[in-house]
């Protein structure tokens, strides 16, 4: 990852980390699921594109997903002069570092429990 | 791994992983303590027990229930009035506490005889409560005392009467998060599902994780109900009986401490689709976004913001008077289970003090993940510490204050440090945003009360300065202060008053329209 994407993702997943709590769920699934649908949601929503939450369960993606882009853009000024394209190839690099923080490379012994 | 060895514990190397430093460039994949496991014998441990983490943290908060330890006296005698969880019905759950007072002869020839005896006389002693709930304890749970068969025949006897029964005896887990677990389990087994409430809103959440301590859970259920959002429940502070039965109609469950009940919150998304909202009430800018995500659930942002933006400017200005003298203070945030992530950057973030350690008693690895990622470099995250670690800690570095327990504050304070209450709050409610103001001011009165010119004194060995009087918090807290900041007429002291709590209870709330009458 060249440095200035390295850095950016950094300071997205510094955010996450200190302010968010829906990364840390109790298991593995759960902590997939919830990363897929937030970082999903934020990604489309950074890049102008509607999102409309049909369920109650996506509903709950959608609030912290749209309280995530705010705080981004209120944040990181930099994140106006990306393109679509580049919007996009940076938060899957933020996807792909918070599910490995979070699930894949966690020290977390509960995470492949099979029951709450 | 970051392993930090405490001197103390040199002889029993378990220890060790138990501890870490959050160095620069660490993050969760290479900083983590173990965590909920049995403690390792030799430690002297600050845990509670399965029993304690049940009845007391969560079962006991209920207000309109008799909560019946079958068990020696003392087990409930220890589980009660500590936790200061008030509620709204003159503070039943507070003023009593009942146990079978099982003896050595029902150990020999069992105690259900007993156990009946004590819930009719119960029952008939306090006729307007028909709630009960019943707690096993080591004792009777080792004998085999059917609980649950006894529970049947009273409640066929006493056909207006309900009773939960909780299986979590003090043995149940490695601590008192066993007993959260069995207790959460136990209530959506047994009782969720078995009323039908009365719904008068649109917007219907549940309100999980809150204790109302001190009265936390009504200073947020004020800002539910002037959103227009019914509380259908509160699991479990301030929350009645037969409203946590009816939890499945719930269309959000709002959760605070995630340690205790996220059990809950997770079978009812299983068994009923309700999702689950992880939200912090502590601190100004984490409380805000909690409140505009509920509100953005429900698509009422208009109303949440109206609060944010009325509550901010009243108390902002107090907040950042104490903020100035606060700054750069050591804090050790040692508390139980989620204060140690609910607190650990909102505290420096918005008042300006410096979390040099974390350590909680009985969470589990997945409550240091949100701790060490909220705190900041260098800080020192432990897993069950035991006493002489936690005096290690202090003496190694030197905290202004700590925020823990009873017990370990006051051996905090015999080495001169001050403690602030983190479970059962010294002058709270914390939570709300006059909440957080009323945090502040008792953290700056801890740090500088005066007292602490003569209490740290030894009068056989230091010398006592007679010639001079006390200095004032103010002379201590505004010496290095700028003089702007000193004499800032925006700038003020808290000015609430000392009970925030009641006149929330006499209050009358704005009516909204129904989405159906409004779409008329």
């Amino acid at each position: 990852m060249e440095d200035v994407t390295k850095t950016r993702v950094e300071q997205l997943i510094d955010y996450i980390m200190k302010n968010c709590l829906w990364q840390f769920h109790s298991r593995n699934w759960d902590r997939k699921r919830q990363n897929e649908n937030i970082i999903g949601m934020t990604t489309r929503l950074l890049c102008g594109e509607p999102v409309k939450p049909e369920t109650p369960e996506d509903k709950c993606y959608w609030v912290d997903a749209v309280c995530l882009a705010e705080a981004y853009r209120a944040r990181h000024p930099w994140l106006a002069t990306l393109g679509v394209d580049q919007i996009r190839e940076l938060m899957a690099k933020l996807h792909e570092q918070l599910d490995y923080q979070t699930i894949t490379a966690s020290l977390n012994e509960e995470l492949t429990d099979q029951h709450y | 791994m970051p392993y930090h060895e405490f001197e103390c514990s040199k002889c029993i190397p378990e220890r060790k992983q138990h501890a870490v430093v959050k160095a620069p460039g660490e993050d969760l994949t290479s900083c983590l303590p173990k965590g909920y496991l049995n403690t390792i014998p030799g430690s002297i441990s600050e845990r509670g027990c399965a029993y304690c983490g049940a009845k007391h943290v969560i079962g006991t908060p209920m207000k309109d229930v008799i909560h019946l330890s079958h068990g020696p006296i003392g087990c409930t005698y220890d589980t009660w009035q500590t936790k200061r969880y008030i509620s709204d019905n003159g503070n039943f759950q507070l003023k009593y506490t009942f146990a079978s007072d099982v003896r050595e002869k029902h150990i020999v020839f069992g105690a259900e005889k007993l156990l009946k005896q004590n819930i009719l006389e119960a029952f008939a002693q306090f006729p307007e409560i028909k709630r009960m709930t019943i707690y096993q304890t080591c004792a009777t749970a080792l004998i085999g005392d059917d609980i649950n068969a006894i529970a049947e025949e009273v409640m066929e006897e006493l056909p207006d009467v309900d009773i939960f029964i909780c299986n979590s005896p003090g043995f149940a887990g490695p601590s008192q998060s066993g007993g959260h677990h069995k207790i959460n389990i136990a209530w959506i087994n047994q009782k969720v599902g078995t009323v039908e409430p009365e719904i008068t809103s649109d917007y219907v959440i549940n309100y999980v994780g809150e204790y109302n301590i001190q009265g936390d859970q009504e200073v947020m259920q004020d800002f539910f109900k002037r959103m227009g959002i019914q509380v259908l429940s509160t699991f479990t502070g301030n929350g009645r009986y037969d409203d946590l039965r009816g939890m499945h109609k719930a269309h959000l469950n709002v959760l605070e401490c995630a340690r205790s009940a996220e059990y809950i919150c997770n079978e009812l998304r299983v068994r009923y689709g309700i999702p689950r909202l992880d939200i912090d009430g502590f601190g100004f800018e984490p409380l805000s976004q909690s409140l505009r995500k509920v509100a953005m659930f429900f698509g009422i942002e208009e109303r949440a913001e109206a609060i944010i933006a009325e509550e901010t400017a009243r108390w902002k200005p107090e907040l950042d008077w104490y903020k100035e003298r606060l700054k750069g203070k050591k804090v050790c945030l040692w508390p139980g289970g989620s204060k140690l992530w609910h607190w650990a950057h909102v505290i420096e973030a918005e008042m300006g003090v410096k979390v040099v350690s974390v350590y909680t008693k009985f969470g589990h690895q997945g409550d240091m993940e949100k701790g060490v990622a909220r705190c900041s470099e260098d800080t020192l995250a432990i897993d069950d510490p035991n006493e002489l670690e936690g005096l290690e800690a202090l003496e190694m570095l030197k905290p202004d204050i700590i925020f823990t327990g009873k017990r370990p504050g006051e051996v905090a304070k015999k080495v001169g440090v001050p403690y602030l209450n983190a479970h059962a709050y010294h002058n709270g409610p914390y939570k709300g945003y006059e909440g957080w103001v009323r945090f502040a001011r008792d953290i700056y009165n801890a740090i500088y009360s005066p007292i602490h010119q003569l209490a740290e004194l030894d009068i056989s060995r230091d010398p006592i300065p007679t010639d001079k009087g006390f200095a004032t918090q103010r002379m201590l807290s505004d010496a290095s202060l700028p003089e702007d900041i000193r004499t800032s007429t925006t700038l003020r002291q808290y000015s609430g008053a000392y009970d925030t709590i009641s006149p929330l209870r006499d209050k009358t709330y704005p009516t909204f329209d129904s989405r159906s009458a409004a779409a008329e």
